[in-house]
Formats: structure tokens, sequence, C-alpha cells
């Protein structure tokens, strides 16, 4: 089954075209990444499909229900990380997570365990009651991104993640990707470390706006004839 | 509901994390009655005069020094010509020349027709109105003592003479502090209303909180009513905060009902913050917000009747000012706390106030977008 279901989605800003005319479909349970420089149109585009930005034209089916008219529906069932950080700087870590868990009404009890669980996971306990200004950048992505998924939703966007954060956080962010999607979430990740394109299922590599080429990393690499996803990169960006 | 309340405690964590609202919220009213009275004054307490007398007679000094018996006025005695006059006029040591022509008392003894000039600088116009009412009060006294002295009368001809006296009801010191501190009252709570909602939304906008909030499934309402209710309880406690200030430092009571007085101020409260979510609505940063705010509260001030009364103003000024929501509460302030007036009188003030909260807000919810264009 599929997660999203994207046809003909396109985005205009005046005369500015940041999102022409794209098609693809994510399956369920399946880690799509979504490659392209800065500017290429992928923030646009799940903007565009986590409801908070209107389509132009085009439609998307995100999680079965379509973001012209469902989109109060698409919100419950999904999970957002912005590109930049926004959670509160000002509040804890733990009353972040409070606030967007009550927001999403899950109850009381339940969400403070799943808090609790959270923040184990993410080795987190001792910093629950700190403000979160106060904790490096690393931890705040692992904050935003079990923030995201404290409602357990079936799809989570993730915008550039990992962006300013050092390797070894990178590789733990990963690993709760994996985790997250083991348990049948979809999870659609934009990035521009062409490392983590190679953890990705599929990826998709967006220039100027359109979607160039789509498939496995290994399909993407045998097409272009090269050996790694930089190289496809490099190839099919620089055009 | 919960999510209400959770916002709402959000929002109260966020102000009392937040040293400098805070010290804002808590220092500003207690500056700005400590400082507004004392400047924005109309009372003239002194007045600089000098005189030019050509006559020298005895009238000519009694009026002369009548002026050294008042209070108000300083007297820098007798000068030689206008020139000299003007030329301290000019330096802004006197505010006021009197000069009495030649043969004054003679011609005053013919019954012949006489003239003095009084002439007032007014680059400070009212300062220089009252100087010249006063000037006319004392040189009058001066002159019917006179008449009654030395014109001989005719017993049948007495003239009539009429004494004017004065009351001034409901500021009966013309203390223009009882007029200007219950304004501040209307600043405070417009400022807070307005202001720093405007940019509490704005600066979710600017730094992107708002994003992470807005991908939820929250209503935009229960968003609203989240910011609105802190704010709303902040509002009316510096509300109150400034009543307690207004009666320890001034000695100002509320004449009139102090809960009719706390209800309508909730609802001018509320027109303010949705006035000021509105405007969060349509900027996009908190600079812009500001220079809105900014704005709308000159005009609104200025308009308001705190400075100059309403009713002096050109008729499209008091069309503009059915806009105004400041002129109508200034309007209940000063009748609630100076007169006493019993709700009757302030009816209409409240309905206009609940119509324009009604309208505001609906509008506010109306134009806070989850989904960009």
């Amino acid at each position: 089954m599929n997660s999203i279901e994207v046809e003909h989605l396109t985005k205009k800003f005046g005369d500015f075209i940041a999102v022409d005319d794209i098609s693809f479909q994510v399956r369920e349970g399946e880690i799509f990444g979504f490659l392209g420089a800065n500017g290429a149109g992928k923030t646009t585009a799940i903007k565009m499909m986590s409801g908070l930005l209107r389509p132009t034209s085009g439609t998307a089916v995100v999680a079965g229900y379509d973001v012209l008219t469902q989109s109060k529906f698409i919100k419950r069932n999904i999970g957002y990380m912005s590109q930049r950080f926004s959670l509160y700087n000002d509040l804890t870590v733990f009353e972040n997570m409070q606030l967007f868990g009550t927001i999403y009404k899950i109850p009381r009890r339940e969400l403070k365990n799943r808090i609790m669980q959270s923040l184990e996971q993410l080795d987190m306990t001792k910093q629950a009651n700190l403000l979160v200004s106060s904790i490096p950048l690393g931890w705040k992505q692992k904050l935003a991104f079990a923030t995201a998924i404290l409602h357990k939703p079936k799809i989570v966007f993730l915008d550039e993640p990992t962006s300013g954060v050092d390797p070894i956080v990178r590789r733990e962010f990963w690993n709760l990707i994996y985790q997250t999607a083991s348990t049948g979430v979809t999870i659609l990740v934009t990035t521009h470390y062409m490392d983590e394109a190679e953890y990705c299922h599929r990826v998709s590599i967006m220039a100027d706006g359109k979607i160039r080429l789509l498939g496995t990393p290994e399909e993407l690499k045998r097409q272009v004839g090269v050996n790694t996803i930089n190289d496809v990169f490099v190839a099919y960006v620089k055009h | 509901m919960r999510t209400i309340l959770i916002l709402i405690k959000k929002e109260f964590l966020q102000v009392f994390r937040n040293p400098l609202l805070l010290s804002i919220l808590i220092v500003a009213p207690m500056v700005q009655f400590m400082i507004f009275p004392f400047c924005a004054d109309y009372e003239i307490k002194v007045l600089d005069i000098a005189f030019i007398d050509n006559d020298h007679s005895k009238i000519s000094h009694d009026i002369i020094h009548s002026f050294d018996a008042s209070d108000i006025f300083v007297s820098h005695g007798n000068l030689a010509n206008k020139q000299e006059a003007e030329e301290m006029m000019k330096h802004d040591k006197i505010d006021i020349v009197i000069e009495i022509p030649n043969h004054f008392e003679q011609q005053l003894l013919n019954r012949e027709k006489t003239n003095i000039a009084i002439t007032a600088n007014a680059i400070n116009t009212t300062k220089a109105g009252i100087g010249v009412g006063y000037t006319q009060e004392i040189i009058g006294t001066c002159l019917q003592d006179f008449s009654m002295q030395h014109i001989v009368v005719d017993p049948n001809q007495i003239p009539a003479s009429v004494n004017l006296s004065y009351i001034y009801w409901y500021n009966e010191q013309m203390n223009y502090q009882n007029l200007i501190v219950p304004g501040i009252l209307v600043i405070l709570v417009t400022l807070i209303g307005c202001y720093v909602t405007a940019l509490n939304l704005v600066r979710e906008k600017e730094i992107g909180t708002i994003e992470q909030v807005n991908v939820t499934p929250i209503r935009r309402w229960q968003f609203l009513i989240g910011k609105m209710i802190p704010f709303w309880i902040l509002g009316m406690a510096e509300f109150i905060l400034g009543l307690v200030i207004m009666k320890l430092m001034f000695g100002i009571n509320v004449q009139g009902s102090i809960p009719m007085l706390l209800g309508i101020t909730s609802i001018y409260l509320l027109v303010m913050l949705g006035l000021g979510f509105f405007i969060s609505a349509v900027s996009e940063n908190q600079l812009q917000a500001m220079f809105i705010v900014l704005f709308l509260f000159i005009v609104f001030v200025l308009l308001s009747g705190l400075f100059t009364p309403t009713e002096g103003m050109p008729q499209w000024a008091r069309y503009i000012n059915y806009l105004n929501p400041m002129s109508f509460y200034m309007e209940v302030i000063k009748k609630v706390v100076l007169k006493g007036s019993e709700f009757v009188s302030v009816q209409r003030e409240t309905i206009v106030l609940s119509v324009m909260a009604v309208i505001v807000n609906v509008g506010a919810i109306l134009s806070y977008q989850d989904r960009t264009k």
C-alpha cells in the first residue's frame, strides 16, 4: 500500500516555480529520501504534503487523505520536523514534549509514559528538566524527532534533520530513523548529505523543482554508471 | 479543553522565564505613573511678568504691586521701553508684558477711554491663555478698588457688581493629575493588550515555532484562545496594579463601582488583544508589527481625549473617533473613576466596545492562516 501518492504537484510563487509538476509514490514503511541542492524545492514539496502550504495545482494523497480538502485528517497522522529547529527554547525538554503530546490528545498518563520511554531511548533522561536553549544542537535535533513521533504518526516528514550536527549524532539519528521505520512508519527525509542517501530505501533527486531521478540507490548508481550517490548527484544536478 | 490549558501553561512558563518582559510589566506602570503626571501637566505654576509703566501714578503702582502679591507671577519690575520688553521675551525671560499708557490715571479720573496693553508669549498657547486670564483678573480688581475710592458715583447709579465664583466639578482643585493619572491606566491596558500580544505572536512566526504548532491538528481558535487568556490575565493584573499605584501615589479613589470598572476593562482588553493578533497575523516580523502598533497607538491616544477634549475636535476627527476603542474606554474611565457614574451612563460605551471586541476577534481568527497560500 502507498502512504503518499503525489500527482502533478506544482507550486508557484509569482513567476518562480518552486515545485514543477512532480509525481511519485511512497510505500508504507519505506524510508524515502529527497535529495537536491539548496533551493531545489524539497522543503516546498514537504510543506505541501504536510498541509502547511497550499499547492498551486496537482494533488497529493497522504495517509489516505487529500491535501487539498482533508488537511485536518492528514495532520493527525503525520509527524513533522522542520528544517529550522522549531521547538520552544524557553521551555524544558519535558515541557516541549508534554505540550505537543497534549495538543495531539495523547491521554495524560499514557503521555507521561511515552515521554519517559522516549527520553530513555534518546539517553536524555537527565536532561528532561533542562531548558531546550541550553542543550547542544545534536540533542535538540534528536528531541525534535522524538517529539514529532510521540503521537505515533503513520508518516514522518523530516526536513534536513541532520544539517549542522556532528557525524556521531548523525549516525545515532539514522539509527532512530531505522528503529521508527521498522515499526511500519513511513519516513520521508530530505538531506544534502549523500552518504545518508545510501541509507534510504529509495531516493529521488530534485533539481529546479523537478524530480530528475528516482529509484533505489543501487538502481541510480547503475543507471548513471557511477559508484556513489554523490557522483550521481553531481552528474545530475550540475547539468 | 486540555489543549487550551496546556497552551495557557506554556504561555505563563514563557512569560515567567522572560525576565525582560516581566520587569517591563512591573516597572513600566511604576515609571509611567511617576513621570507622566508631572510632565504632561497643563497647570501653570510660574508666569514671568514685566511692566512698562509710562504713567508712574498711584494706580499704576497699585497694579504693579498687586502682581507681587500673587503666587503665580514673578515680577521682573519696570522696563524702560518696548525694545527691552521684546528682547526679554525673545530670550524667554518673561511671558507677559503689561504696558500702562501715559496719563492713565488722569484718563480714568476723567472717565475717558483708556487702554492697558497686555502682550503674552503665545508659543505655549495654554500658558498665554491662562496668563492673560489671570492678568485681566488682577488688573480688574485693582481698577474696581480704584474707582470705588476715587470716582464719585451717583448713589443712584451704583455699578452692578457681579461676583463670579468657580467650582470645577469632578476635579475640584483643577488638578491635571486627576485626569492624566486615570489616562495612564488606559495607556497601560492598551500597551499590554495590543503591543505585547502582537509582538508575542509575530515572534513565534519569526523563530518558526508557529510552524510546529500549525502542523498539528490544533484549531485556529484554540491556538488564539490559548494565547488570549494568559495575556488577558496579565492585562487585568496590570490594570489592578495600576489602580493600586493610583491610590497609593496620588490618593485617587475610584468613585464608581470597581467590579463594573473591571468588567468594562476586560472587554476593552479583548478588543486590544484581538487587534494585537490581527496585527501579528498581517505582519511578517516584529519590526513591522511594532510600526503598525506604534502608528495606531499614537492615533488612538491623540484622538482619545486624554490630552485634548474630544468635543473640541473637528467633525471628521470625531467621526474617526467612532472607530477608536480608546476614546470610548477613556470616556468610561473618566466617568467611572472620577465621576462615579452608574452603569447607565457608560452603557453606550460598553456596547460599542463589546461589538468591537467581537468584530476584531473574528477578524483575527479569520486572518490567522495555518496554511500559507
